[in-house]
């Protein structure tokens, strides 16, 4: 019941994938690649792991789950190949984030965007 | 043994003979494929276990390096908090160092720190209960500095994790509370690659008290077992040693497993790879090595039958080949030694079977004998029925003749339709009367030829080895000259051979080969004796007599070549020589002025019934221009009689050709008056037996006048024969004769002299008729 209302709650908000403004534009498959430790070009921006809106994220982007998105992320961790992507706790500090790096990538609500961020993906 | 009959079979090649080369060589190269396909597949599965366990000792060093790793990284982030708090002494450490970014991801890591009552006071995630007091690991830590695994506090959430803590030391090195790291266990085989590792592998990190952490095979993950930590680790610290097969006692899977302790942690890990997962490739390969070894067997095999069984007929084709060839020449040496008309041996092999045998005959002192078998009336047969029907008689004969002699005796054919018959185990001349005997029945029983019954007879002569002859050839020619014996016998009957029967049948042979050639070396010689008209004693006719002039005999009597003229069926050409030489000389006489006289000409019995006679009359009357009534045949009594319907319908046809006929010895065949009336006849002259006996008694001159008056009572010229006396001349007159003939009147005479004879006759007529003339010898 939580899960369907806290689901309902975030369907009605849609999702957006953000750069810098100064970054150059990126395709759906590089920010896929970045989110799964693919692609090191780009350092990526998490949410807190488990919330809502990085479930919705990574379901809508990837087509995983977050118990795959562990798995493959401790893999890559494990075998020394990367770090998981750093958390920050909302979409406020995302943004920040990702304003002040030109090689950042996040996701935000996208009622969170404003213009120091750059939407390259509208997750719906 | 075997080794020397197998090496006597290859010596007479017999392996070569396809039924046994071409199976050998198929067993030979299915045997070498299989082996080799067995070769590569052993060489292929030992490779693979080589690769296998090559490739469970790198995964286990790259594991081992790693965890090594992970496990330093956790001991640094110990070390960084243990430095932080002993540096500062007060809470806070945690998210000042995570806000530094110096804190281990959040994903898998939680640090958390508990005071020296066991209490957590500071966490980067919640750890799931509050103190940790009653903890082993806790407990130790207040004596121990060292890293530490332990387990999470009871009633902790995070299952499946593993704690690592070290002691905080206070202001004073007192014991000041721990500092844990909580990591997930399933993040120490996360790097499990399934591409290497397969579906059961196995990857796993266990404490040194036996108790795996966690391990994991495929997408599984197992933890808690315990297994005998001392089994698991290898006994000597080789690493370069191959790691042994064994089974893991948790899934019964074998596998390549290799473990490994971790320096300075209470940990080791373990690698296993599993045995039938690695060697499924092998194995499959093995299956395609063993499927192109099945395939490649098959056409080998359909190979090697095809070749075999194209090399079989091959080998076939000439055993038929020279089969056929054999069998061509059985054919023809059968056709040397026998006969093609009736299957018996012929004259070459009864030749040799007959030297053969007069030579065991010879070394076992027994007798033989041989018996030659002439047809008397073949050629007649052959000559009115047709070669078909001789050729059908002679095969009934030579089937006859075969069924009446042993096995052991031996029928041939000589030729024409002379045979022999071989009796190679005689003990008296007895047992060749008696095969002769039976052959004579059996001959002499009717045939039934073209749809007419017949009957012939058969002449037999017989000659005995050793008393007839020793040797092949006198044995041969004495049978002959037996069997020509038999024929002169009276025919349909048989003889053996004598020295005396020799002379004569020498003589006759002799008299048979020279009389062939007779008539193209133009030895005959027509001689002419006159007939004289009883009253006036002059020449009423002449009867034409044959002589031979033989070169080396001297002139031959006709009693003596006659009849072998008349056997031998010469007699057909000799008589029509006789006939137009007679009327060539009577037609030469007439033209040179000399009256024209009647010649008789005798016929025989063979003349009579050949079938061109009336033919070869008519164009010898033609050819010569011989007047027809001039023309006398004479014919035996007996011969008129023998068959009366067929001698009426020749007599008749001679009869309509103008030309007259005689009956010769005219009262020995005691024929009817009946009979002779039916017959165109113009003359008969009584034989000279009656006249012989007309000086004798009276009963004798009744009996000639008797004959002479049945002549008389046929309206028919009568002429005596044989006249030798001036008595017997009177009483013929006397009975009303009409001609005479003899030697008391004349001789028989050349040509020439008869020319004379006559011209003579016609210069002095008056001389003609006196008895002193006609009995001049001279004449």
């Amino acid at each position: 019941m939580i899960f369907a209302v806290l689901a309902a709650g975030v369907r009605a908000e849609d999702i957006v994938v953000i750069v810098n403004p100064a970054a150059k534009p990126i395709s759906k498959e590089q920010i896929v690649d970045v989110y799964l430790g693919r692609n090191a070009e780009l350092t990526p921006i998490d949410q807190t792991v488990g919330s809502s809106i990085y479930v919705q994220f990574y379901k809508k982007a990837t087509g995983r789950d977050a118990a795959q998105i562990k798995a493959i992320w401790s893999r890559i961790l494990f075998t020394g190949r990367g770090q998981p992507p750093k958390q920050l706790p909302d979409s406020e500090a995302v943004k920040k984030s990702v304003a002040a790096n030109p090689n950042a990538v996040g996701y935000i609500e996208k009622s969170a965007v404003d213009a120091s961020v750059k939407v390259v993906l509208p997750l719906d | 043994m075997k080794a020397r009959t197998l090496k006597e079979a290859w010596r007479l090649g017999s392996i070569a003979e396809p039924q046994i080369l071409f199976p050998l060589i198929a067993l030979v190269l299915l045997a070498a494929m299989w082996m080799a396909t067995a070769g590569i597949i052993r060489l292929k599965h030992t490779e693979a276990e080589r690769d296998a366990a090559l490739l469970s000792r790198e995964l286990l060093g790259t594991y081992e390096a790693q965890v090594v790793r992970v496990l330093r990284e956790i001991d640094q982030t110990l070390n960084l908090v243990k430095f932080w708090h002993e540096g500062n002494f007060m809470q806070g450490a945690l998210s000042e160092l995570k806000d530094r970014g110096l804190l281990p991801p959040d994903l898998v890591f939680s640090v958390s720190i508990a005071d020296r009552d066991g209490t957590i006071v500071e966490s980067t995630r919640p750890l799931g209960g509050d103190s940790v007091a009653d903890q082993d690991y806790f407990r130790k830590q207040r004596d121990s500095s060292a890293i530490l695994v332990g387990k999470l506090p009871r009633g902790a959430t995070g299952d499946g994790k593993l704690l690592f803590s070290k002691r905080l030391n206070g202001p004073k090195g007192e014991f000041d509370g721990v500092v844990m790291v909580a990591v997930d266990a399933s993040f120490f085989v996360s790097g499990y690659d399934a591409a290497k590792l397969g579906e059961h592998g196995v990857l796993g990190i266990l404490g040194t008290d036996g108790i795996v952490r966690v391990r994991r095979s495929g997408e599984s993950l197992f933890s808690g077992d315990a297994l005998d930590y001392a089994s698991v680790l290898p006994k000597s610290d080789d690493a370069d040693a191959e790691p042994p097969v064994s089974r893991s006692s948790w899934d019964g899977v074998w596998r390549w497993s290799s473990a490994r302790e971790i320096y300075g942690f209470p940990l080791a890990i373990l690698v296993g790879l599993a045995q039938e997962e690695q060697l499924a490739a092998v194995q499959r390969d093995a299956f395609g090595y063993r499927s192109w070894a099945a395939v490649g067997s098959v056409g080998i095999i359909l190979l090697m039958a095809v070749l075999g069984r194209m090399s079989w007929q091959l080998a076939q084709s000439h055993l038929r080949e020279s089969e056929s060839k054999l069998e061509h020449a059985r054919r023809v040496e059968y056709l040397a030694y026998h006969d093609g008309l009736t299957g018996l041996p012929n004259r070459s092999m009864f030749s040799k079977l007959l030297a053969q045998r007069i030579s065991e005959a010879r070394r076992y002192n027994k007798q033989l004998a041989v018996a030659f078998l002439d047809l008397d009336r073949f050629k007649q047969i052959n000559d009115t029925l047709g070669h078909e029907a001789g050729d059908q008689l002679l095969m009934e004969v030579a089937a006859r003749l075969q069924g009446c002699v042993r096995d052991s005796d031996t029928v041939a054919r000589l030729g024409g339709d002379e045979f022999v018959v071989l009796l190679p185990e005689i003990d008296e001349g007895k047992q060749a009367v008696i095969v002769a005997q039976k052959i004579l029945a059996v001959i002499g029983k009717a045939f039934t030829l073209i749809g007419h019954e017949f009957r012939v007879t058969a002449s037999i002569g017989i000659s005995l080895y050793p008393r007839d002859g020793e040797d092949e050839q006198t044995l041969t020619k004495n049978a002959d000259i037996a069997m020509y014996q038999a024929k002169a016998e009276g025919k349909n009957n048989f003889q053996f051979y004598s020295e005396k029967l020799n002379a004569n049948s020498l003589e006759r042979l002799t008299l048979e080969s020279s009389l062939r050639h007779a008539l193209e070396r133009n030895e005959f010689r027509l001689y002419y004796q006159a007939k004289r008209d009883i009253r006036s004693g002059r020449i009423a006719g002449m009867e034409a007599l044959l002589r031979w002039e033989h070169p080396d005999l001297g002139t031959v009597a006709p009693m003596q070549f006659i009849p072998v003229a008349e056997d031998t069926g010469l007699i057909v050409p000799i008589g029509k020589w006789v006939l137009k030489t007679a009327c060539l000389q009577s037609v030469a006489w007439q033209n040179e002025g000399l009256p024209p006289l009647s010649v008789a000409v005798n016929m025989t019995a063979r003349q009579f019934s050949d079938e061109y006679l009336l033919q070869d009359l008519a164009s010898i009357l033609e050819d010569t221009g011989m007047n027809p009534q001039l023309l006398e045949i004479e014919l035996s009594e007996s011969l008129l009689i023998h068959d009366v319907e067929t001698t009426l319908r020749i007599l008749t046809g001679i009869k309509s050709l103008g030309v007259r006929i005689a009956v010769d010895d005219f009262g020995t065949g005691y024929s009817s008056l009946a009979t002779l009336q039916r017959f165109p006849l113009d003359t008969v002259k009584i034989d000279r037996s009656f006249i012989g006996e007309l000086a004798g008694p009276s009963e004798d001159s009744a009996l000639a006048d008797a004959v002479i008056a049945m002549g008389k009572s046929l309206s028919l010229t009568v002429i005596a024969q044989g006249v030798e006396t001036k008595e017997q001349a009177e009483f013929l007159r006397t009975h009303a004769c009409d001609e005479l003939q003899g030697f008391y009147f004349n001789r028989p005479l050349p040509a020439y002299q008869f020319a004379q004879l006559m011209r003579a006759q016609s210069a002095d007529i008056s001389y003609v008729g006196t008895r002193a003339g006609l009995l001049n010898p001279q004449l």
